[in-house]
């Protein structure tokens, strides 16, 4: 018997997923990344301090009113932006825990911006303290278009956009 | 020199080792097809003698023994080389001993070969309509099925045959089976349909296999499309009854249900039954796109009537089995399994969940599964040799644990979605709305992080639903269940 780490149901040996949850339970052959287990480094969202980052195909940075911090994001035209937390079923692909996101009333799957055709887009996934774009709140999945200089609110953690493209 | 004697097993399409019945079932299937009162092409009657001679041979044990001395002994294993590709992947080689309940997973796939891809032979259609004409088709759906129907008919090519049933409290056949039917008699027929009564699904299932049985051969795709928008009531179990009949002759069935009102569980049974596949036709103007998409995929079949023969190991069973593509449904696993058409441009990808109970030592090996598939092939004289199947794991504790292969993974990724959806309609019908809400919940979690952000919120809408009428809104569930099993295949979705 193996026991889903995301909710406790017991699976028999060899289940791939759990059928409760629906949560992979065993990476597959030569599966590297996969969104529910993300390895930060891969995401080129490490403070600009910390490591060197491609900084050619940076097309946003995220600075983190709060202490000044960067994180500039390369290598995806779309993330997701959340917190961590034990057991937890899909993984944010910025996790901002480090950055007292709990306190500031983050959820943990709480925004995605997105590149499309050249535009800049948030939107909102139904988190419980709501996203604010200079001040206003977003409704809930629907996308909205980002321009520069742009303050981006996640419940209380305020960030403001400089985008590169 | 003596002449070269056609070989007996290729012409059957048999390996050497093949058993009597084995034997009985190839001839039956090849005199089924070159028949002198059936082929039409030249040279099939000289085929058909060959295949009688052989039969006549390796029908009697003697005659086969002897006939057997006078073959080459270096190929006695090598089978004749298949037109169809298959390929096999398993979860896991090695499982640990012990006796805690064991989980393997194996994805079949079967493909055309790449030499008959070109060809791109499509077989003749002979195919009928069976159009549930009851009073609650009156209004748009009935006058879109119509509209469909008139479609349908202009783009037949001249050697497809086709016919249209009506049914209600009783069926008849408003375009008798037929290959160039005239067109616009045919449309006035088609227009002059009206609705009334009840749906007597087993009249019209009926009706509608005789109209196909009438010119049904195995080098055309003989199939029944019952399109209907209500449910049966009492003839189910006589409904089931004539698929396997039509399965048995080479027919198909294929449904396609119309709005919220008709029995998806019934309908997704009896066209398991033959290896058909049921769509979801959510409003009256998606009958066409549905209809002609139907169309499209019969006349890309490649191999027809694939069927699964096949036995498990003592102490194993099969869970659950599922075609991924091209149509993909749950299977019912059986003796014989019915796995649906091979098209030419699709693969046909198959799911097994295996489970293996009771005690076991290290070092023993369990054939888990063991049979062979047989198929025909409508463009192809000669018969299709067998394919032996075979699934076999090893205990073994000193193993290193490998990954499962990736394909693997991905097929289950999308069809876990798929039975949590199952579980969350169990709840409801079970009352415990609580854990369908939440099943709902989680489904929906996964589908927005895979980008399906419609399908997301509609559940996430069904959940509130629940929780607060406990019950699915109207059609509610067979959206999500179609939706979720669109899914799995490659191409256009159900939002």
């Amino acid at each position: 018997m193996i026991n889903c780490p995301n909710c406790r149901n017991q699976e028999p040996d060899g289940a791939i997923f759990c059928s409760e949850c629906g949560m992979q339970m065993i990476r597959s052959e030569g599966q590297d990344t996969q969104s529910i287990w993300p390895e930060p480094d891969d995401l080129g969202t490490a403070p600009i301090s910390g490591r060197a980052v491609d900084m050619a195909n940076v097309w946003i940075s995220l600075h983190l009113l709060d202490n000044g911090q960067i994180l500039s994001i390369s290598d995806r035209a779309e993330f997701t932006l959340g917190r961590t937390s034990e057991n937890q079923p899909i993984m944010p692909d910025v996790d901002l825990t480090p950055y007292n996101a709990f306190d500031h009333g983050v959820s943990r799957l709480h925004a995605v911006i997105r590149r499309l055709n050249g535009a800049v887009s948030v939107m909102d996934l139904g988190s419980s303290n709501g996203t604010y774009l200079n001040g206003a709140r977003l409704a809930a999945n629907n996308d909205t278009p980002l321009s520069h200089g742009d303050i981006l609110a996640f419940g209380k953690l305020k960030i403001q956009v400089i985008l590169n493209i | 020199m003596l002449p070269k004697k056609p070989n007996f097993y290729a012409l059957l399409g048999l390996f050497r080792s093949a058993k009597p019945d084995e034997i009985r079932r190839a001839y039956l299937k090849s005199a089924k097809k070159l028949h002198p009162d059936k082929n039409q092409a030249a040279g099939e009657t000289e085929l058909f003698l060959d295949v009688q001679q052989a039969y006549q041979i390796l029908s009697d044990p003697q005659r086969r023994a002897a006939y057997d001395a006078t073959l080459p002994v270096e190929d006695s294993e090598a089978g004749p080389k298949s037109p169809l590709e298959y390929k096999i992947e398993i979860s896991r080689p090695n499982i640990p001993s012990g006796n805690d309940k064991q989980l393997i997973y194996a994805l079949l796939r079967l493909s055309a070969g790449a030499d008959y891809k070109q060809i791109q032979a499509v077989p003749p259609l002979n195919v009928c309509l069976a159009l549930d004409c009851s009073t609650s088709m009156q209004g748009p759906k009935m006058e879109m099925a119509q509209a469909s129907a008139v479609q349908v008919l202009r783009r037949l090519k001249p050697d497809d045959i086709f016919s249209l049933v009506s049914f209600g409290d009783k069926a008849e056949v408003a375009i008798p089976a037929a290959r160039q039917i005239d067109v616009h008699r045919a449309e006035i027929r088609v227009r002059a349909l009206t609705t009334g009564g009840g749906t007597e699904m087993y009249t019209g299932l009926k009706a509608a296999l005789d109209e196909v049985r009438l010119y049904n051969n195995p080098g055309a795709v003989n199939h029944v499309i019952l399109l209907t928008d209500g449910r049966t009531y009492g003839d189910e179990e006589k409904c089931y009854a004539e698929a396997k009949i039509a399965a048995d002759e080479g027919i198909g069935i294929s449904g396609m249900g119309l709005g919220s009102g008709w029995n998806d569980v019934f309908l997704d049974h009896l066209a398991d039954l033959t290896g058909g596949g049921t769509m979801f036709v959510r409003e009256p103007h998606d009958i066409e796109r549905f209809l002609s998409e139907k169309f499209n995929n019969l006349s890309r079949a490649f191999a027809q009537n694939v069927e699964f023969y096949a036995e498990v190991a003592e102490g194993a069973q099969a869970n659950y089995v599922f075609r991924i593509q091209p149509d993909a449904g749950q299977l019912s696993f059986q003796e014989v399994t019915r796995l649906g058409p091979v098209l030419l441009d699709e693969p046909l990808a198959v799911l097994f969940e295996l489970r293996l109970d009771g005690e076991r030592q290290n070092g023993q090996s369990f054939e888990l599964l063991k049979g062979h598939i047989e198929a025909s092939i409508a463009s192809i004289l000669a018969p299709v040799p067998i394919i032996p199947v075979r699934i076999d794991v090893t205990v073994d504790d000193s193993a290193e644990p490998v990954g499962p292969p990736q394909a693997i993974v991905q097929a289950l990724s999308k069809l876990t979605l798929y039975r949590i959806q199952e579980k969350a309609r169990l709840a409801v019908e079970a009352g415990d709305y609580e854990k369908a809400t939440q099943h709902l919940q989680r489904l929906a979690t996964h589908l927005l992080s895979q980008g399906e952000k419609s399908l997301a919120r509609t559940i996430l809408l069904e959940a509130q639903h629940i929780e607060q009428q406990k019950s699915f809104t109207d059609g509610g569930e067979k959206h999500i269940k179609y939706a979720t099993r669109s899914l799995l295949m490659p191409g256009e979705r159900i939002s």
